[in-house]
């Protein structure tokens, strides 16, 4: 078994009175490509977040592990490359001034970085853009530029929140065989999609996400077979619609259980 | 690299982007460093200018004004002076002076192939002296050219009493400096004053330095707070930028570094422009303070803590907001919070002035500025003002810092 990067262990996540992740345990080994599927609002983000340290858990753990050494998932980050779902890019700044900022606060050399920058914007056809305002950008040029800051480190570890959203079909296709290449490369990465077929082409391991919970996590043939379905679709389907969400009071707010208390005299907190 | 010189050196890379990001933005250096720089000199110098233009652009206008009444050789030759032409009309008026009665319509109207603009009644009146008048001066002061009648036939009349004056003076061997000037400043009035010119200088700096340094810092730094924190969540580079490894506290203080720069740069800028302005305004008599290095240094030390206290409020407001439009409806109305104080510490007497003045936010640093630049160093109000202004600042940042650690800070809102 290859060696464990990140492990999630018990993992609820809640925002006020909405619970966004519940109990979620994961292993995230070294060399996969990770699809993280569900729908809108399943938790998918909110899981990448937590992987990152930008949220703490409100129970359980989240640790790094360099070396087979548990570390705080801070620590991690220097060995993580994040591209959100924003792409986050100055529009004052060229694509290569971004890609440079995040660089030098990751402690890189501005040489080391171009090379790796140049690499790989050759291979997404980018290179003679890097040198331009991002202003303008279309979103696939953005998402391009996003992608290049994340690697500009050489992270051992690559977040992408819904990578190919709102892009052509070309930019879609050079991104889906950019994250291929890396993990053919031996490097790691978790990619959030609500896009079935997306995953089923680029990752080794898909975990299904469904109302906050991890409902299955395997390899696409697993995932089909254990489901005695066609295809990933049909599974995906099968494993979610089981339990379909249903609104509980949790997700309401105050105005709304007190509403709901009124008229039906039920929906207190606790019922 | 030891580990507080990666940290300074993370810190520079954020402040040096944002000042990059900064001066790329026309529409942001137009306003916080040219606009600053160039409104007082536009405001003392340019509008002045331009209205002694319009002035002498009005005053090349030949004028007509009718006089009702005995018109004198003497007054003629003032009216004459002052660029008027002359019509002369016997005087109708069965009332008092003032009371333009039908003449009303006749201002600023056709009278064959000229128009009266003004309408100057005189009437001589018995008196002991050589001559004696009475006058009005009929006009429309809502018409330019009817004003500007008014205005120079009021100034050839005052001519004409000044001469009227002279010669009653002369009829009784007396000359004007005697009757109306018999006490006398002897020599330079200025000269009898001991504070120096640096002084007089210092001191008329005390009066609106402090005020201008917390209005304009406090006013300088809302735009790039809101533009560094808010704004960044709204663009949505907020999260990115947190999922570098650099510590938030690190990010905050590159961002503050940023802000601060700019605020100041701002402050000098504008502050430049105004002493200039008055420099241009005084004809280059503007002595150069005399502010000893105690004086400059506490001056320096109050500014740097009131930006310290105030640049980091501002983020940590900029940072709870949850847009741009949030932020700046919060900041805005926020500037009185420091300028009130400022204001009102402006009028507090210094001579005798109780200690725990110095320990209230805001109040402090203004009376901290004022004293330093009077040259007044009382070792306990010194304390006191540092002390509490660290202790603010200091609060500030902590409080900035826990903001900068919000959970939510990574959200994109718009």
């Amino acid at each position: 078994m290859p060696e464990v990067l990140l492990k999630v262990s018990d993992v609820t996540k809640s925002f006020s009175e909405v619970t966004a992740l519940s109990t979620v345990s994961v292993d995230f080994h070294a060399g996969e490509v990770v699809g993280l599927v569900g729908g809108n609002g399943a938790g998918k983000t909110t899981l990448l977040r937590l992987l990152c340290g930008l949220y703490q858990p409100t129970t359980g753990s989240v640790q790094g592990l360099v070396d087979s050494e548990a570390v705080d998932i801070h620590q991690m980050r220097e060995h993580v490359g994040v591209v959100p779902e924003a792409t986050g890019l100055y529009a004052r700044l060229t694509a290569w001034e971004n890609i440079r900022y995040h660089s030098r606060l990751n402690g890189i050399d501005d040489d080391m970085s171009w090379t790796r920058t140049e690499r790989f914007a050759k291979l997404l056809n980018f290179d003679q853009d890097l040198h331009r305002s991002t202003r303008g950008f279309s979103r696939g040029m953005r998402q391009k530029t996003a992608l290049l800051r994340a690697l500009s480190h050489g992270p051992k570890i690559l977040l992408l929140d819904e990578p190919t959203g709102g892009l052509d079909v070309t930019s879609a296709r050079m991104v889906r065989k950019l994250v291929r290449k890396l993990g053919d490369e031996g490097g790691t990465v978790i990619y959030s999609t609500h896009n079935l077929a997306e995953a089923e082409q680029v990752c080794d391991r898909i975990i299904i996400i469904h109302n906050g919970t991890i409902r299955a996590d395997g390899k696409p043939s697993e995932l089909i077979s254990a489901t005695d379905c066609e295809n990933l679709e049909e599974a995906y389907v099968a494993l979610s619609e089981d339990d379909a969400r249903t609104e509980t009071t949790e997700d309401e707010g105050k105005i709304a259980r007190a509403w709901r208390k009124l008229l039906t005299g039920k929906g207190g907190k606790n019922e | 690299m030891s580990k507080i010189r990666l940290r300074l050196s993370r810190i520079l890379v954020v402040t040096r982007k944002e000042l990059i990001d900064f001066v790329r933005d026309w529409r942001t250096v137009l306003a916080m460093i040219l606009v600053p720089l160039l409104i007082f000199p536009a405001i003392f110098i340019a509008l002045p200018l331009f209205l002694q233009g319009e002035a002498a652009e009005l005053s090349s206008y030949e004028l007509t004004v009718e006089v009702q009444g005995e018109l004198t050789d003497n007054l003629s030759v003032h009216l004459d002076d002052y660029n008027l032409i002359i019509v002369e009309n016997d005087l109708t008026t069965t009332g008092t002076l003032s009371d333009p009665g039908d003449d009303s319509s006749r201002i600023n109207s056709k009278q064959g192939n000229m128009t009266i603009h003004a309408i100057l009644r005189l009437v001589r009146v018995d008196s002991n002296a050589s001559e004696s008048w009475n006058y009005a001066i009929i006009s429309d002061s809502t018409n330019e050219l009817s004003y500007e009648a008014r205005i120079r036939t009021l100034a050839a009349v005052n001519a004409w009493e000044e001469d009227v004056i002279n010669t009653t003076l002369m009829q009784h061997n007396l000359t004007r400096d005697e009757t109306f000037d018999p006490i006398n400043w002897d020599g330079d009035f200025s000269e009898a004053d001991v504070a120096s010119g640096g002084e007089l200088a210092a001191m008329g700096l005390a009066m609106f330095i402090p005020l201008v340094v917390a209005m304009w810092t406090t006013t300088a730094a809302i735009q790039p707070s809101i533009d560094l924190t808010a704004g960044e969540r709204e663009r949505g580079t907020m999260e990115a930028l947190l999922c570098t490894p650099t510590a938030r506290s690190d990010l905050l203080f590159g961002k503050w570094l940023a802000v601060a720069t700019v605020a100041s740069v701002s402050v000098l800028g504008q502050m430049a422009g105004l002493l200039f302005a008055i420099n241009f305004l005084t004809s280059g008599g503007l002595e150069t303070p005399s502010i000893s290095t105690t004086g400059v240094l506490l001056l320096l030390l109050s500014v740097i803590l009131f930006a310290v206290f105030v640049v980091a409020i501002e983020l940590a407001v900029a940072v709870r907001a949850h847009s741009v439009r949030e932020a700046g409806s919060i900041l805005g109305p926020m500037v009185l919070v420091f300028i009130g104080p400022t204001l009102f510490a402006q009028f507090v007497n210094l001579e005798g002035i109780e200690a725990w003045w110095f320990i209230l936010p805001v109040f402090n640093i203004t009376l901290a500025m004022r004293e330093a630049l009077m040259g007044i160093y009382d070792p306990m109000h010194i304390f006191m003002w540092i002390s509490t202004s660290l202790a603010y600042a200091i609060g500030a940042i902590w409080w900035a810092s826990k903001q900068f650690n919000r959970e939510d800070l990574v959200e994109s809102l718009s």
